[in-house]
């Protein structure tokens, strides 16, 4: 496989074109919807809008690990040890790391806003620094080097440590007493305590970045795949050649 | 035969992006070590002020009323006042207050009516603040005239949450 070959057909597939046009259309109406149709909110105002893009990226993060978990759970159960789980694993976890940071900074703005202050030591503030600072070590550790066998092995062992933190980040805020509000959509009583239209606009949000997730890393782990084939393809060049020379 | 890694004329690798490359991702690890290292240490050194509930002052372990604390209440309705770059508010929960005191305007949504966090230390019955942060409650309510005139009329119910 050459780079030419790889430019001239791109990664993308009838699959991913939907998941875009999905995406381009969700995020459209988040968009227009976030900034235009939906309400301001009886005590936040205006800054209740940073919530369409800070909730669902923060969900969409948790997929983006627990999809990387699951990924490595099947690379190191699986029989055949299919690089696929692997490349599944790290593209999951490269757009997951990028939500999260979206979901930082966006979290930070909103804190500004409402409470006064851009960062607070509070424990949903805390361990959702400290789950993205995992997943950067894990991306890290990917890229160490070594065989894509030797990455995929260690790399999915932090993985499945890396996805317990998940459960410590979303119940933070009932375990302690945090300044970070309570779930408003998954709340531990069940009951959604959100105007209809900003409901609808959040849960269209959360649509919408998970087709961006699928769109994102469809294309990522394809493009990880070309990668692995070039290092395979290098390697296996650099050793017929030795062989024709010590043939000479 | 030999598999020893190539080296060009002047006996330079090959490679050198790829052996750069892994420093890179070591670089990183480090970075990353350290950071992990920071905000435990800082959530940690945050944690040794305790985080009292108004009503829980001077009676729960930990909220000693001679030791800096972060107390968590709602502002009082008709309790707000500001002059000469002070706010001063009560704060209630669970049917107890105490009289707050903060040098400076608290930023963020800070009104009447809304939880708050207030940093600092009990001084005789006022408790004075040097950090208040804001809470917000998990209920999302699109602004209604009607509704806001009637939660004008009545006490602390709709923004406390």
């Amino acid at each position: 496989m050459t780079t030419a070959t790889v430019n001239s057909k791109g990664v993308g597939t009838p699959t991913t074109r939907i998941y875009g046009a999905l995406a381009i259309v969700a995020l459209g109406w988040v968009l227009l919807g976030g900034l235009f149709f939906t309400p301001e909110d009886v005590v936040q105002g205006d800054a209740v809008r940073i919530m369409y893009v800070h909730v669902p990226t923060a969900w969409v993060a948790y997929l983006a690990f627990i999809v990387t978990g699951i990924a490595s759970a099947c690379w190191l159960i699986g029989k055949k040890h299919s690089l696929g789980f692997d490349r599944v694993a790290g593209a999951s976890a490269e757009v997951g790391v990028v939500f999260m940071a979206m979901t930082l900074l966006s979290g930070s703005l909103w804190g500004r806003i409402t409470w006064g202050t851009y960062w607070v030591w509070d424990p949903r503030l805390t361990t959702t620094a400290f789950l993205f600072v995992t997943y950067v070590g894990y991306l890290a550790v990917r890229g160490l080097g070594g065989s894509p066998e030797q990455r995929a092995r260690r790399s999915s062992v932090i993985a499945l440590l890396a996805v317990l933190e998940i459960p410590l980040v979303h119940f933070s805020v009932v375990l302690w007493r945090s300044l970070h509000q309570q779930a408003s959509v998954l709340s531990p009583d069940g009951d959604i305590k959100m105007d209809g239209l900003m409901l609808f606009t959040l849960l269209f949000g959360v649509f919408g970045f998970s087709v961006l997730f699928a769109w994102l890393v469809s294309h990522r782990q394809r493009i990880m795949a070309m990668q692995d084939a070039l290092q395979t393809n290098a390697l296996d060049a650099a050793v017929s050649e030795r062989l024709r020379e010590a043939q000479v | 035969m030999d598999l020893t890694p190539r080296t060009s004329p002047d006996n330079a690798p090959l490679a050198p992006r790829k052996r750069n490359r892994k420093w890179k991702y070591v670089a990183m690890l480090i970075v990353v070590a350290s950071a992990g290292g920071i905000i435990v240490t800082q959530f940690l050194t945050s944690a040794i002020d305790f985080y009292c509930n108004v009503d829980e002052i001077g009676v729960r372990d930990g909220c000693e009323a001679n030791r800096r604390l972060r107390v968590q209440g709602v502002v009082a309705k008709d309790s707000l006042k500001s002059a000469s770059g002070r706010t001063s508010f009560v704060m209630e929960f669970n049917n107890h207050s105490v009289d707050v005191m903060y040098e400076g305007d608290p930023g963020g949504i800070f009104q009447e009516c809304i939880p708050v966090v207030a940093h600092g230390r009990l001084v005789g019955d006022v408790f004075e603040a040097n950090r208040i942060e804001v809470k917000h409650s998990n209920q999302y309510e699109a602004e209604n005239p009607d509704r806001i005139a009637e939660s004008k009329a009545t006490p602390c119910t709709q923004l406390a949450g």
